[in-house]
């Protein structure tokens, strides 16, 4: 379980995030919903240990303290992040990319069940297995991304606008798989621009303004709030 | 074709030393301008012990690998890391580090004239040898086969092991090798430290058939920039051709027009390159 509690993040003298507080359970879908500019990358790369900015505060996953980590002794800890642009290793072949998700410690004790997973996941993979990343297309790229944070065995994994850039029917096709994730027990921290199908798939959602957090609720009920569909759900809500 | 011969053997030893430097600035992201110097340190040992010990320079570069790579461990490890953990960016880290190795090349070259001032000169191997039909130097011959050796091994393992993968993942991107769990400081320090060890032994076998001195190093320093940025940073492959090219020009103006001006040719190289293709010869860096 990832704990988050009163969590600021400041650039220099801009503060990004002010007093954050988020859980995320084991095989729970947790998405988070702001506007650019918001706070929602310096979330998940302080989390992650690669913000560039200052944090303070507590994160914790099971017990174990987080905060001013440096990033590979947190994905030994239990955490995989996706990045907003995927940050794959465009120079290395798909397998390359999914071997090295299995480097830590953690990972190298179930890499065989993981891939086992990732590949029944992303069948497509296996056929590309020799292609270098870079070369891929978007959606594929993006699975790359995904799998290799699965191989690293993470108790939650968090995923920073993986649908930025995929066509409509490959956004579906990726809620769809990661609403599969769910079943491994993983934990899924998910940020998002696309309010109704993240929401659609998630458990709980929290709303982040300007750094601090102004909204929580099951993610049934915030697909009905008003709020919410007229800040996020606008075009969407207005269609159906 | 006699050209083409010692042209392509020289290349064997150049494409040895720019794979040192590729670890080092490719991998560990050092622009180290006191990468010469190493190479010089290596020839300076083999020189050493050739003449006090009689001692074979490969037998020295087996010496020399070892305590090169704990060098230059150090050197990372409590000169260099500070630079990098304090930078912001590439481009203030390539400024630190290119002033801080700049630096020390002096102090290196400083501490070899001080403990041998003048030419390395040693005769090893240096009997010719019939190869193709050809005539060539036996010590350029057996230079060239370690150098194909040790070289070929690195290649296979940066690309056919896990703990190479890793290293490579590392030249692509610091930040996604973080987060898949990779040790980047631990890793660089590595691959900076094998960079030097693999740079003195390039020292070792180019002593053998070219005659250092302390304060050759920096032509060195030129020659593995030149290939590197040839070859485009981080491409192995690449600096394999950038080699050839250089050895190849080096010796055809050596022996055609004049042995003053090889320094020249490598330079208009290089500046071609950097003017007409800065992302290298197959571009793989954008
Ligand atoms: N490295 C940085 N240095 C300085 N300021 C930064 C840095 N990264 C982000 N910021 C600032 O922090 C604030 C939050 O940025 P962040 O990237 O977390 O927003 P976001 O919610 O992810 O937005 P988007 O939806 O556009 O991705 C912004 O005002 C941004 O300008
Ligand atoms: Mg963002």
């Amino acid at each position: 379980m990832l704990t988050i509690e009163n969590l600021s993040v400041s650039y220099g003298l801009h503060r990004a995030l002010a007093g954050v507080s988020l859980t995320v359970n084991p095989g729970e879908i947790v998405v988070m919903l702001g506007a650019n500019g918001a706070g929602k990358s310096t979330l998940l790369r302080a989390v992650a240990g690669i913000c560039e900015g200052g944090a303070t505060g507590h994160i914790d996953i099971s017990g174990k303290d987080l905060l001013s980590r440096k990033s590979d002794e947190i994905v030994e800890a239990g955490i995989a992040f996706v990045p907003e642009g995927r940050g794959i290793f465009g120079d290395l072949t798909v397998w390359e990319n999914l071997m090295l998700g299995a480097y830590s410690k953690r990972a190298q004790r179930a890499k065989d069940k993981n891939l086992k997973w990732v590949l029944e996941l992303f069948p497509k993979l296996i056929e590309r297995k020799d292609q270098i990343a870079r070369t891929m297309s978007g959606g594929e790229q993006q699975m790359v991304a995904i799998g290799r944070a699965m191989m690293a065995n993470p108790e939650v994994l968090m995923l920073d606008e993986p649908s930025l850039g995929l066509s409509p029917l490959l956004c579906q096709e990726l809620f769809g798989n990661l609403s599969h994730i769910r079943e491994t027990g993983m934990g899924v921290l998910l940020v998002e621009q696309n309010a109704k199908q993240s929401l659609a798939i998630a458990d709980r959602g929290y709303l982040i303004e300007n750094g601090e957090i102004t909204g929580e609720n099951n993610a049934q009920a915030m697909l009905n709030d008003p709020a919410v569909q007229a800040a996020y759900l606008g075009a969407g809500a207005a269609k159906d | 074709m006699d050209i083409l011969l010692s042209g392509l053997l020289l290349s064997g030893t150049y494409a040895l030393i720019a794979m040192g430097l590729n670890l080092q600035y490719g991998v560990a992201r050092i622009m180290n301008l006191a990468n010469g110097e190493m190479l010089v340190l290596g020839g300076l040992a083999a020189f050493w012990m050739y003449t006090a010990a009689a001692l074979s320079p490969l037998l020295t570069a087996l010496i020399a690998a070892p305590l090169a790579f704990s060098g230059n461990w150090l050197l990372y490890r409590y000169l260099l890391l500070p630079l990098v953990r304090r930078a912001k960016t590439q481009g203030q880290l390539e400024v630190d580090s290119i002033l801080a190795t700049f630096g020390m090349s002096f102090a290196l070259v400083g501490i070899m004239v001080s403990i041998h001032g003048e030419y390395f000169t040693y005769s090893y191997l240096a009997e010719p040898f019939k190869i193709l039909g050809q005539t060539v130097a036996l010590n350029r011959l057996v230079a060239f086969i370690v150098a194909i050796g040790i070289g070929g091994g690195l290649y296979y393992w940066l690309t056919h092991t896990y703990q190479g993968t890793a290293v490579r993942a590392v030249s692509v991107s610091t930040e996604a090798a973080g987060l898949v769990g990779i040790n980047v400081e631990r890793v660089s320090a590595f691959a900076f430290a094998l960079g030097g060890a693999v740079t003195a032994v390039g020292g070792t076998l180019i002593s053998t058939f070219i005659t250092l001195e302390a304060s050759v190093g920096v032509i060195f320093t030129m020659k593995a920039l030149i290939i590197i940025i040839m070859g485009g940073v981080g491409d192995i492959r690449g600096a394999i051709v950038a080699a050839v090219i250089l050895g190849l020009v080096e010796t055809t103006v050596a022996s055609v027009i004049d042995p003053g001006l090889t320094l020249v040719a490598a330079y208009v190289i290089f500046l071609a390159i950097l003017l007409f293709r800065p992302q290298g010869l197959f571009g793989r860096r954008a």
